[in-house]
């Protein structure tokens, strides 16, 4: 692993209106390294996240990822958010494409990728996320679990360093979480630098190299899993962990 | 059935004279077409045709009530009952001889050719090609229809139609001379672009009668006497001159 | 994934589109349109003079109908996408602009705008009398158009924004690649009725002497002073139209429906 951290969280401050969202929150993460954010509703986890690609903006400090500051306006933004791949709660397939084009757009109109091989790319994505057979459907004929692993396809079709994952399971019904998880759990293997926000506790504890903590937009405690559940030393922490373990 | 329907429609409309002592007799006339009958700057109702309707009132012994009536529905207006006659320069020809009744004839009318002042045109084939305007249902209208060739344009009123010759989206407009001139000759803006080039050629004189509906011999009597009394006593004289001048 | 937001805009001056769900609405389509096209024949055939001879009339009216209504719905999407797109800008000048031409242009009634804008243009420039009439229809519902576009674009899921936001799509690509194509369906159906409503409206054009139906007909009944005759034929004849059309935008709305089955 590079010694220079890949993502750069420092002195982060997010406001909406006087409440703050992010209070001087800093946060290296390592390249390759598996980082899941965890915390009660209303902790800053999602807006810290969306800071890092910029769907939020940050009122104070800087965040870096491989080397360019996010939020400095001189930088194009655009081209940074292709380094970044993205997995929402909600999924935001886009309901007008098959699969295969949610898949082929972005990397067709911006890499300025042959057609056909953004076709062999994405089919392969959806070999890998296990629904290779639905490529020609459109996402509204998928159940919620297909439409995430479509999702983070349809992410990875962009060939991101980093992916970043808001709740991915949460809008699933149980049955499903299982088969998201998974594709996560082989991205993770593959060495993929991944940033999840989530409430599964089992993936934190299997996948994660770091667990961060998060409540009223502070970072309360940042440690590897075994340190993390064993030596919850935090009162906040202890509370939060006895409530959803 | 038909027929009920419209006069119950129009009814809804129709404006009951008030009936005092003398005869009232209601005239309808579209008051776009100066100097035969327009509405002035302090909004009254003027022109030759209305000063000469007045007059024939005065002379007969009943009551004129003169009212704006738009052009278009003018006819429609006669036959429905909302009026008892039009006095609106309309032109005696067989086709309406059909369907309403005239009194003699009060004036004699040609139609002329308002063109822009550059323009070489001697006669209506020479727009060839070209748009034309006059107003709806007018024998103007009719004239440039029967020229081949050229786009006949149908307007509501006719200062719309000099509007746009003046803008240039016409060759040409044709309307009686007295309105012509009074476009043309008039109105500083138009006059400085406008000129009537020439009068449509025609084989009969064309006259303006007082229209009433079909068989109303009643009002017809009325208006004739009294036409023929201004006529008789020099008053049409009068009238002619203060709105065409002397000659 | 969360429920798409379904938003039905209503206007009020269209025709009412025939849905295969409202039972009413059909049935009255029905009555409507054999009614219209029985009383045509039934005319037409047994008084043959003046109906006919007014069918006959008008027909390069309709074409000029037409042309005004279709060259006008195109002017109109353009302005409106354009007008939609700073109503939603938050560039605050652009904002000012579009919104300051939707507040001006639905304060004027249109047969007013079509007079100022006719012989306006005629002052300043040489525009030909039927384009000058589509000018001035194209801006005037070009105003309503920018408000169904509005409509259509913020009935989008917020998190399709998100979403194209980041996989690199800039705002503009956003726009045309992910937000339009969607928003499309929730405006397609306003459009058509935007389309049917302007056809009706574009009967106003005939004041500025361009040749359309009511045009032919008034210049018909001018001439054969059969006024309600000429009426009759002329009301039957839109109405037919008209009809045909809103069936037309039903059938459209129907099958634009295809990624939800």
């Amino acid at each position: 692993m590079t010694a220079k951290p890949i993502i750069e969280i420092k002195d982060v401050y997010k406001f909406f209106g006087d409440l703050a969202a992010l209070s001087d929150v800093s946060l290296d993460i390592k390249q390759g390294e598996k980082v899941v954010i965890i915390g009660p509703s209303g902790s800053g986890k999602s807006t810290l996240l969306r800071s890092i690609n910029r769907l939020e903006e940050i009122n104070k400090g800087s965040i870096i990822v491989d080397g360019l500051d996010v939020h400095d306006k001189e930088n194009d933004i655009n081209t940074i958010r292709q380094e970044l791949g993205m997995v929402f709660q909600s999924f935001n397939l886009f309901p007008h494409k098959t699969v295969l084009e949610n898949l082929t757009m972005a990397p067709v109109r911006l890499k300025g990728m042959e057609k056909e091989e953004a076709k062999a790319i994405a089919v392969d994505l959806l070999k890998k996320v296990g629904i290779r057979e639905k490529a020609n459907v459109y996402p509204s004929k998928l159940s919620g679990g297909q439409q995430q692993r479509v999702a983070i396809a349809r992410a990875l079709a962009m060939n991101p360093k980093i992916m970043l994952f808001d709740e991915p399971t949460s809008a699933l019904d149980p049955e499903m979480i299982g088969e998201v998880l998974d594709v996560m759990k082989n991205l993770a293997r593959e060495g993929m630098t991944m940033v999840v926000v989530t409430h599964e506790m089992g993936f934190a504890r299997e996948v994660s190299d770091r667990i961060v903590f998060m409540e009223d937009g502070r970072i309360i405690a940042s440690a590897p899993p075994e340190e993390f559940f064993t030596k919850a030393d935090h009162p906040r922490l202890k509370q939060f962990l006895d409530q959803i373990l | 059935m038909k027929k009920i329907v419209v006069a119950l429609l129009l009814t809804i409309f129709a404006v009951t004279p008030a009936l005092a002592g003398k005869k009232v007799i209601n005239i309808a006339s579209d008051c776009t077409w100066p100097p035969m009958e327009f509405v002035n700057k302090d909004k009254q109702i003027v022109g030759f045709s209305v000063d000469l309707m007045k007059a024939c009132a005065a002379a007969a012994g009943y009551e004129v009530k003169i009212k704006n009536v738009a052009w278009d529905g003018i006819f429609a207006g006669l036959a429905a009952g909302k009026y008892d006659a039009i006095c609106s320069s309309v032109t005696i020809n067989e086709k309406r001889k059909k369907v309403m009744d005239f009194s003699e004839p009060y004036f004699e009318v040609q139609q002329s050719v308002v063109t822009a002042k550059d323009s070489n045109a001697k006669s209506l084939a020479d727009f060839k090609g070209k748009n034309l305007g006059a107003q709806i249902g007018t024998t103007g209208y009719f004239a440039i229809k029967a020229v081949e060739g050229v786009t006949p344009k149908s307007y509501d009123e006719i200062g719309l139609a000099m509007e746009d010759l003046y803008n240039g989206r016409l060759a040409a407009v044709v309307c009686d001379d007295p309105i012509a001139a009074d476009f043309a000759l008039q109105q500083e803006e138009y006059a400085k672009k406008l000129k009537i080039a020439f009068v449509v050629k025609s084989d009969k004189a064309e006259y303006l009668g007082v229209a009433v509906t079909k068989g109303n011999t009643e009002v017809l009597d009325m208006i004739n006497k009294g036409l023929s009394a201004v006529r008789a006593d020099g008053t049409y004289d009068k009238i002619k001159a203060k709105w065409f001048g002397s000659n | 994934m969360k429920k798409e937001k379904q938003v039905k805009i209503e206007v009020t001056d269209g025709a009412s589109i025939p849905d295969s769900s409202d039972k009413g609405i059909l049935n009255a389509w029905w009555v409507s349109f054999i009614g219209a096209v029985g009383i045509i024949s039934y005319l037409v055939i047994t008084k043959p003079d003046p109906y006919r001879d007014i069918l006959l009339f008008i027909p390069d009216g309709i074409v000029v109908t037409f042309e005004v209504t279709i060259c006008s719905i195109f002017g109109a999407l353009i302005i409106g996408l354009f007008t939609g797109l700073g109503r939603i800008s938050s560039n605050k000048v652009i904002n000012l602009i579009a919104s300051t031409y939707v507040e001006v242009v639905r304060g004027i009634p249109l047969l007013v705008q079509l007079f100022y804008i006719y012989y306006a243009m005629g002052r300043v420039l040489q525009v030909p009398d039927m384009l000058s009439a589509i000018i001035a229809m194209s801006v005037c519902y070009g105003a309503y158009m920018g408000e169904v576009f509005r409509a259509g674009i913020e009935s989008i899921d917020d998190g399709q924004t998100e979403a194209a936001r980041s996989v690199g799509f800039n705002k503009q690509e956003t726009m045309f690649l992910v937000i339009l194509p969607q928003a499309w369906r929730t405006i397609l159906p306003p459009v058509g009725n935007e389309f049917i409503a302007l056809l009706k409206d574009s009967s106003l054009v005939s004041i500025l002497a361009v040749a359309d139906i009511l045009r032919r007909g008034r210049e018909f009944a001018a001439e054969s002073f059969q006024y309600f005759e000429t009426y009759t034929m002329i009301a039957l004849v839109y109405l037919l139209i008209t009809l045909i059309l809103s069936r037309a935008v039903s059938h459209m709305e129907e099958r634009l429906n295809h990624y939800d089955r």
